[in-house]
């Protein structure tokens, strides 16, 4: 593979987002401001995440990249192609043997290991947005650690339905200092960003806003002391592995109405069948 | 005739600059490569790395933080150096290689390269604001040793329980750990630091907690 413009972005748009990493990881949460570049694909596609792993992915890596979970949906599967054609590099779907996972909306559930590299796409980076849409006033909010605002929202909810009806993109307090918005990742997986060993790295391209979480950080989930947080869980056991503790998806089978639960993590799926078979 | 004698000088000089102070033979592999030991290493704080570049002739510095200059720097990056490991030689590869600004501010420096001897905790270098803490100034530091050994404990991101960190005994390097611990009162404001040691290199960000073993934490 020659090495001009190896991974699509040029050497010195690489050297700027490698930067604002080091600045993301010494500063747990906190959104790193960087001139992102235009990538060849259209935002919504995860630019922020292909950015980020363009500007750390190397020649020997092994890359892994899944949408909702599957490795096999339209946007993991074009990501993946894009890295094979302009980095030359292996690709794989076994969560275990990849070193740099670039996902949308999910954390494997298979546990990730040190060394391993998460890049999470990321559509809108600041979670106080929904309340303040001033870049300005949510930069000082953060600077202040004026985060009630955060559990006003949370408590509405609450007054609303009884119970916190936020379920996915739930906000979390990173190192007790920096409120995040872990990406559309259901609140199920918002426990696998706590203590993690492995690093998570976070991409926002129309923002153009970067930020981190090291391995072993602690990362809460806001709550309430008599409404603690809780995730997600299912009466039924996955249809196709038989799985109880993973995250599921919902399937129509057929016209009639008929529907099963199925584990949303496609290669823990099929790794567990391989198992049991 | 004059003219292409200038221009020929000048080369010899570039020739002899890239000869005496080396770039990465592969800049596009070679500099992810580095970037990703980089990144480790600040993730990972205090876990030391062996950074595989050729060494710059001046023992002053060292081959790790001279990969990391080669990694990071680039023409929209101002670098300030300290009087001990300021060379004419140093200023030209700078320039050669990575087309980076050289400051005498402090303040705006994107990087600062100092060894512990030079280290002043008055320098005012930039720890950020509180609304942009990301515009601080790195300092890329050329210690006595690395080792994970007493007598600095970490702890906080990047670390499970806790490392020991040993970057020397002198009053630089003493000046230095009791930098970072100040950064906890600071944070997010602070001071990241990448220290270097021959080819060995580790990193402690604003983010870790520092305590000498054999003193109650710091902050
Ligand atoms: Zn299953």
């Amino acid at each position: 593979m020659n090495g001009y413009n190896f991974a699509y972005l040029d050497e010195q748009t690489k050297r700027m987002i490698r930067r604002a990493l080091l600045k993301a990881v010494a500063i747990p949460g906190y959104q790193v401001p960087f001139g992102g570049r235009e990538m060849p694909m259209p935002y919504g596609w995860g630019t922020g995440g292909v950015q980020v792993t363009a500007s750390i992915l190397g020649a020997d890596d092994i890359l892994k990249v899944i949408d909702q979970g599957a490795d096999d949906t339209t946007n993991a599967v074009s990501i993946r192609h894009f890295f094979q054609r302009v980095a030359g590099v292996e690709t794989t779907t076994a969560t275990t043997a990849a070193d740099v996972i670039q996902t949308r909306h999910r954390i494997p559930e298979t546990p990730l290991r040190a060394g391993q590299i998460l890049v999470f796409q990321v559509p809108i980076p600041e979670p106080l947005r929904f309340i303040e849409p001033s870049e300005q006033e949510t930069r000082l909010m953060h600077a202040l650690e004026e985060y009630g605002v955060m559990h006003v929202k949370l408590y509405e909810d609450i007054a609303r339905y009884g119970h916190i009806a936020t379920t996915y993109a739930y906000p979390v307090k990173v190192d007790e200092r920096y409120v995040m918005d872990p990406s559309p990742i259901p609140k199920f997986d918002n426990p696998k960003l706590d203590g993690n060993p492995a690093l998570m790295l976070f991409g926002a391209g129309r923002e153009k806003r970067l930020y981190a979480i090291p391995p072993y950080t602690r990362v809460e989930s806001l709550d309430f002391e008599d409404h603690p947080f809780e995730i997600q869980r299912w009466e039924h056991a996955c249809a196709l592995c038989g799985s109880d503790h993973s995250y599921l998806d919902e399937v129509i089978t057929d016209d009639q109405g008929g529907r099963m639960f199925v584990c949303s993590d496609t290669d823990y799926c099929q790794s567990r069948r391989g198992e049991v078979a | 005739m004059a003219q292409r004698e200038r221009v020929t000088t000048e080369r010899m000089d570039r020739d002899a600059v890239s000869a005496a102070w080396p770039g990465l033979a592969d800049p596009a592999h070679d500099s992810q490569r580095l970037f990703r030991q980089i990144l480790g290493a600040m993730s990972e704080p205090g876990t030391l790395a062996t950074l595989a570049v050729p060494a710059p002739p001046s023992d002053a510095l060292g081959a790790a933080l001279w990969g990391v200059v080669l990694t990071l720097c680039d023409l929209e990056t101002r670098v300030w150096v300290a009087a001990d490991l300021d060379s004419p030689a140093l200023r030209q590869a700078l320039a050669f290689h990575t087309g980076a600004r050289i400051t005498d501010d402090p303040a705006s420096a994107d990087f600062a390269l100092l060894t512990h001897d030079a280290f002043d905790p008055q320098t005012p270098f930039a720890p950020g604001s509180d609304t942009y803490p990301d515009r601080a100034t790195t300092l890329l530091v050329v210690v006595e040793r690395l080792a994970n050994a007493g007598p600095s404990m970490l702890s906080g991101p990047g670390i499970e329980t806790i490392r020991a960190l040993d970057i020397g005994d002198s009053p630089g390097c003493r000046a230095l750990m009791d930098r970072l611990a100040a950064n906890r009162a600071s944070f997010p404001q602070g001071l990241d630091m990448i220290f270097g040691c021959g080819a060995r290199l580790a990193a402690v960000p604003r983010s870790t907690r520092v305590r000498r073993a054999d003193a109650k934490e710091v902050n």
